[in-house]
């Protein structure tokens, strides 16, 4: 049976890190033996008393003792209840959830491409590559709005130390990168080409990745996102995260894209124009 | 698990529902499938009705107002205190300084009890209620024409009629299970005609939408006339047996062409021919209208050009017919009937008539007083001007649902004393001296009469939360500490005896033959015991129906250089009134931002707006912040707001220019500046609300 | 199956009622219908509906509001309902075929499990088609399947001769107890089938059903098509409450105290625009066209009843009577097929 009750969560410290978002070290109270076994890319469900429940992504995974970091940004009600709760305060916890970003796969050379808060379900894997504990040679590009936008200022700032990290804006200042991470692909790929590509960012975003991905040639197979949807119960049954037949809380968040288009298309088929003119 | 049969409360359509009743709450509602108005339907508010009125953020103790706050206090204390203030204001000021505006939420019975507690104990006619901003216009304009400003026929008669002829009304927004009907009526071969300045749904699915340009109503109605007249379609037999002299009106019509209409109103002259046409050829043409008719300062003409247009063709007294004005609350038809209104007692018996004040004097064992009341407007003028000193509202909202909101919040402050009697602290709550927790619709006995004039029953389901009590309870027990005994009725049903012997229209009405019945529709006395689903069959409460020529008359204030836009009012399907219990639903308050401006993407685009980029929104009264949703829901140069919103509310920026003859103000229209606010920036909803902040202290 | 005579059904449900809350559907005397609470000593004779009442049996399982925990400030506290053994008394096979669709899919649902696991369910036979139903096209009814209730009662063509109690569980078996019973000796295979072959001929071919299932699985509806019908759409959420397979709910949480809350769960709809709108304004079905299309693949695609063995859809015709716009399930595959 599942267990929709929370388990207590205390909020140790935060720290602002980027526009409207903090950096939050948060500590599960009596870890459990599946507390530790979470993989980056999974999520956990944080309510706050009296403001609800949302779904958000580890930064760092939980230690021995429950410690893991979380970053979130201040976007509605549930959010502003966090920023205002004070340190020390008991949140609830369910997790983890999900499927987790794959860690072991055939392929060595592979690009990371974040946009805005995208950045943060990454930073798992990133930090592992960094540390040389998966058998990755990682590019990563970053993109933001613009440079006060961008978050894990921190995490950046020792990743940029071990690994080709490239950050681009929108609205970028003078000797800042400018564009999407779009733009600057032509430039990644000729330094040298990726095997595989793991994408997080707006769904717009990740789906232009993907598509641009796959004409440089790389296989669907082998392009990774992560979905955002509204989660409510994150086991399959509430409804709100569906994807064609599927809910996101369970088969996702990420999704290999070959299976993305699938699943997505399994729910209900739609004629297009070009489909009637075929007929 | 039991079910209880009630009415929905979130507008005057009157839908059968089934309150679904568990440990002594209501966990939700079924409809009632053999119901004749709604039909086994509800829309997304009957649908919400449990967390309506959950025990939830509701009132459930007396409070009082000490140095700006709110502090709990028994009823003993909280009623002794209400008694002393009115009792020191009548002193002071005499009954003119003194009044109560009704709810046309509540049920008969509270209504009843209001008025005669207005009336006979404070002695005073200041009794109004809020269809002075819905259909104030309908009761006066129809009084002129027909006699009667009901609904002249049935929601049922929508299946009977061949064309339906829908005028400023957002019908499957606002009355969806009427809404319902009419598109049911169009797929089995009526011809759907719809009015409005918005592309409403209703007129995307309609066979014909006039889009006239904002508050061009008479221009309309007159333009299709003089079609009709130049073509010799009108109903000559109608109008010889059933009308007044029609040759002024035919006159007043004479000199005007259809390009001058066309002009006038935006719409096309094949438009206008075509319509013209098939409303005076229709076989049974139905006639709907809403706000978009009564809420202009030319609401009362532009009620008299729609009965010229039904009476010239003589679309009414039939099955499938009738000038049917649809009324906004659930039972705001029950508090014009129960005579919460300034000059009349209930059933619409005249104040200035001897013989009437003679009887309600016999009847009550009281005096009754000869001064004429004011309308819930006048009462907030007078106080603004120190003439009128203790006010009780009963479960209406008028800071965010009347115009000009900085205006009202300045009479609230003026008053020295205001008591409100509230399901849930309210903007205007906010604003009291005392607030008494009043039962929901769940928690007591009464009728609701929806807008087809159907009374019918609501039954306790559950117990008030806390100390709440009902509202004719509570002004029962006022009366008794003002002196006067003749309020103390054992229970609803002999509350309801009472009005009903003193109402001709309800003189066959009780308890036990509305329980056989869905309900029964007034006029229901000796000659009609199965009320009387069709109104003027053969003639009108006047005799003839009268033809009374109009003009067409501009918006107060429209568009210029300083504020551009027509800024139009509206509501959305998932809300009622002030949101104080939609808003409660976490399904519906998830639906909609609090707070929008709905503005063409042309418009839009010149402002450089992106769509739900915050803006600024201006007029001569005041400003707020909100959020623009681009959409072709409106037409170039004119912006439409929802009033739901205490974060936004739009009536601070409506223009309280009123109709003369009804005091309706001009809530559907007045002139607004529209300012980008920078694109991060999230709209603030204290911006611009000094006023009404102040008020509350 | 075991079969026996049963010379009056209300004899049956006096007997589980010494041991169960009975439920059953009831009319109000004003055209509605309406679970109610029977006591062992009421003797109102049993009719099943004509027509299936507007709420089937999904509110007792998958509760309409539901506590889930409390919060005291400092520790979460899980609830369970507390539920007595309890008989839904006359389910006829569409709902029944509902009531299996849901323990598939709550089968992991400690509130729905504990709701569900305290409850017997008495099915009977239709004689005769409800005005909108189609379950003879959907392959739910009108006969109660073997494996979806615990006791099947089945009419009789002729009003005077007994009805026939078959025994589809164990705990159908064990309610019995101490209810004497002749064996049936009518040939009931044979009748239940004949009732199956008179209502199937009621119902007819029903082909703009079968047409509009082959349509929308084979990806020839538009999107245009399915915008005219989210126009439709007034998202009441009438379709998604009183469709017995639907299941969507939302949290709701309510703070009681100071720093302490409890969280209920209630029905929430798909049809809304804000079901899947996520806090950034981002909305993955943003058009009522998407969503209105979501609804009838989640009742009728292929790819669910592939997971389901069945299709959501069980042919009750609720829909179509709960629809203000007209989009029930017979409104869309006219439309669906018109169109096509």
């Amino acid at each position: 049976m599942i267990d929709l009750t929370p388990r207590k969560l205390l909020l140790l410290d935060h720290y602002a890190d980027g526009e409207e978002a903090r950096h939050f070290s948060l500590r599960i109270d009596k870890p459990l033996a599946g507390d530790l076994a979470v993989i980056p890319g999974q999520f956990f469900m944080l309510t706050v008393p009296g403001f609800g429940e949302a779904p958000f992504t580890y930064l760092s995974l939980p230690d021995q003792q429950g410690r893991f970091n979380a970053l979130v940004r201040r976007m509605g009600a549930l959010t502003q209840g966090l920023f205002e709760q004070p340190v020390g305060a008991v949140l609830g916890y369910r997790g983890p959830f999900g499927k987790g970003w794959p860690l072991f796969f055939c392929a060595h050379r592979v690009l990371v491409v974040a946009g805005g808060c995208g950045l943060v379900p990454l930073a798992g894997v990133i930090d592992e590559a960094s540390q040389h504990r998966l058998p990755l040679q990682l590019s990563v590009i970053y993109g933001a709005r613009h440079s006060a936008a961008q978050v894990l200022g921190r995490e950046r700032e020792r990743w940029r130390q071990t690994l080709r990290f490239m950050e681009t804006c929108d609205e970028a200042k003078p000797l800042e990168r400018q564009g999407s991470p779009l733009d600057h692909f032509d430039e990644l790929f000729a330094a040298e080409a990726p095997e595989a590509v793991l994408c997080c960012g707006p769904e717009a975003l990740m789906l232009a990745t993907a598509e641009a991905s796959l004409q440089r040639g790389i296989a669907a197979h082998k392009i990774w996102l992560s979905l955002e949807r509204r989660m409510h119960c994150a086991d399959g049954l509430c409804g709100h995260c569906y994807l064609g037949t599927e809910y996101v809380c369970k088969d996702g968040p990420t999704y290999r894209y070959d299976r993305y288009l699938q699943v997505r298309g399994a729910g209900y088929p739609t004629a297009t124009k070009q489909d009637q003119r075929l007929c | 698990m039991r079910v209880v049969p009630s009415i929905c409360t979130f507008c005057g359509v009157g839908c059968g529902l089934g309150l679904r009743v568990e440990d002594g709450r209501v966990i939700g509602v079924e409809p009632q499938p053999g119901h004749p108005v709604s039909q086994g339907q509800l829309c997304s508010k009957g649908w919400a009705t449990s967390f309506a009125i959950d025990p939830y953020k509701r009132l459930t103790q007396p409070m009082i107002k000490e140095h700006g706050h709110f502090r709990p206090a028994s009823w003993d204390e909280a009623l002794g205190r209400v008694a002393e203030e009115f009792r020191s204001a009548l002193d002071e000021q005499g009954p003119a300084g003194v009044g109560v505006i009704s709810c046309a939420r509540a049920t008969n019975e509270d209504n009843y009890a209001a008025q005669k507690f207005a009336r006979a104990v404070l002695k005073t006619h200041n009794i109004d209620h809020c269809a002075r901003i819905c259909h104030s216009p309908s009761v006066a304009g129809l009084a002129r024409t027909l006699g009667s400003g009901a609904m002249s026929n049935s929601i049922a008669d929508i299946d009977q009629a061949d064309l339906i002829l829908v005028i400023g009304a957002d019908v499957t927004e606002n009355h969806a299970m009427i809404g319902a009907r009419m598109l049911r009526a169009q797929a089995r071969g009526a011809t759907l005609v719809v009015v409005d300045p918005r592309k409403t749904r209703l007129a995307r699915l309609a066979d014909i939408h006039l889009q006239v340009r904002l508050g061009s109503n008479i221009a309309l109605l007159n333009g299709l006339l003089q079609i009709i007249f130049a073509n010799g379609w009108e109903n000559r037999a109608f109008i010889d047996s059933r009308c007044e002299d029609i040759q002024p009106l035919r006159q007043h019509l004479a000199g005007l062409t259809p390009e001058q209409t066309s002009a006038a109103t935006g719409v096309t002259v094949a438009e206008l021919q075509r319509l013209a046409f098939l409303y005076s050829h229709a076989k049974a043409a139905f006639t709907a209208y809403g706000m978009g008719i009564t809420q202009f300062q030319s609401g009362t003409n532009n009620v008299i050009a729609v009965s010229n247009l039904v009476l010239v063709c003589g679309q009414i007294g039939r099955p499938g017919t009738g000038i049917n004005p649809l009324r906004g609350q659930n039972n705001v038809q029950g508090a014009c009937d129960m005579g919460c209104l300034p000059n009349v007692y209930p059933g619409y018996q005249a104040v200035s008539d001897p013989a009437v004040q003679a009887r309600f004097a016999a009847a009550w064992a009281t005096e009754l007083p000869q001064a004429p009341g004011l309308t819930s407007q006048g009462m907030l003028k007078a106080a603004q001007h120190g003439d009128f000193r203790a006010l009780m509202i009963m479960g209406e909202d008028p800071l965010l649902t009347d115009p000009d909101q900085n205006q009202v919040a300045r009479a609230f402050a003026a008053l020295d004393f205001l008591v409100v009697v509230e399901l849930s602290l309210t903007e205007t709550a906010k604003c009291a001296d005392v607030l008494l927790p009043a039962a929901a619709f769940a928690e007591k006995d009464g009728t609701f009469t929806n807008c087809e004039r159907r009374v019918q029953r609501i039954r306790q389901a559950i117990a008030a939360p806390g100390l709440a009590r009902g509202d004719w309870q509570i002004l029962a027990e006022l009366a008794v500490r003002l002196g006067y005994p003749g309020m103390a009725w054992a229970d609803a049903e002999a509350l309801f005896a009472e009005m009903a012997a003193l109402t001709p229209a309800f003189s066959a009405i009780s308890y036990p033959a509305l329980d056989a019945n869905h309900g029964l529709q007034w006029p229901c006395d000796a000659a009609h015991p199965q009320g009387s689903p069709i109104l003027h069959e053969h003639s009108f409460p006047l005799g003839r129906g009268r033809l009374l020529p109009v003009t067409q008359v501009p918006p107060d204030e429209c568009p210029d250089a300083e504020y551009p836009f027509a800024m139009t009012t509206h509501r959305l399907h998932f809300h009622y009134g002030g949101g104080s219990m939609t808003r409660k639903s976490p399904l519906l308050e998830r639906e909609t931002p609090a707070g929008l401006l709905f503005m063409h993407p042309d418009d839009g685009e010149t402002l450089g707006l992106l769509n739900h980029q915050g803006v600024r929104v201006s007029s001569r009264r005041g400003y707020l912040e909100t959020r623009v949703q681009l959409t072709d829901d409106v037409p170039v140069g004119t912006l439409a707001m929802p009033y739901h919103f205490q974060e936004a509310p739009c009536n601070r920026l409506t223009n309280d220019a009123q109709d003369p003859i009804s005091k309706m103000p001009e809530l559907k229209a007045c002139a607004v500046r529209v300012e980008p606010l920078p694109p991060d920036q999230a709209p603030s909803a204290q911006a611009g609300s000094r006023e009404v902040d102040h008020a509350s202290l | 199956m075991q079969a026996y005579s049963l010379d009056q059904p209300e004899r049956l449900r006096a007997h589980l009622a010494l041991q169960h809350h009975v439920y059953e559907v009831r009319g109000d005397g004003q055209g509605g219908q309406h679970w109610e609470l029977v006591s062992a000593r009421d003797f109102t004779a049993f009719e099943p509906a004509a027509e299936p009442p507007p709420f089937s049996a999904k509110s007792f399982f998958f509760a309409e509001r539901e506590l889930l925990f409390r919060f005291d400030g400092g520790q979460f506290y899980s609830t369970l309902p507390a539920v007595e053994p309890q008989v839904l008394f006359g389910l006829h096979a569409c709902d029944l075929q509902a009531v299996a669709y849901q323990d598939r899919f709550f089968a992991e649902d400690p509130h729905y499990q504990a709701r569900r696991q305290a409850t017997l369910l008495v099915g009977v036979d239709c004689l005769h088609s409800c005005e909108g139903g189609f379950c003879s096209i959907v392959g739910s009814g009108p006969a109660v399947r073997e494996q979806r209730a615990d006791l099947i009662l089945v009419p009789r063509q002729d009003h005077a001769t007994d009805w026939l109690l078959l025994v589809a569980s164990e705990a159908g078996h064990a309610a019995l107890r101490g209810l004497r019973l002749p064996e049936a000796t009518a040939d009931w295979q044979a009748e239940r089938s004949a009732n199956q072959v008179c209502v199937a001929e009621e119902q007819g071919p029903q082909q703009e059903i079968v047409d509009g299932i082959v349509s929308l699985n084979a990806g020839k509806i538009d999107a245009e098509t399915w915008e005219a019908l989210g126009l439709r759409c007034l998202g009441c959420s009438g379709c998604t409450t009183e469709c017995p397979t639907c299941s969507c709910y939302a949290p709701q949480d309510r703070l009681n105290a100071p720093a302490s809350m409890q969280r209920e769960r209630v029905w929430d709809s798909c049809l809304y625009q804000g079901f899947q709108q996520e806090a950034s304004g981002h909305n993955p079905s943003a058009t009522p066209g998407q969503r209105v299309q979501r609804f009838w693949s989640h009742k009728f695609g292929d790819g669910f009843k592939a997971q389901f063995e069945a299709y959501g859809c069980v042919g009750c015709g609720r829909c179509d009577r709960v629809c203000p716009g007209g989009i029930g399930v017979h409104g869309v595959m006219q439309r669906v097929v018109h169109h096509d």
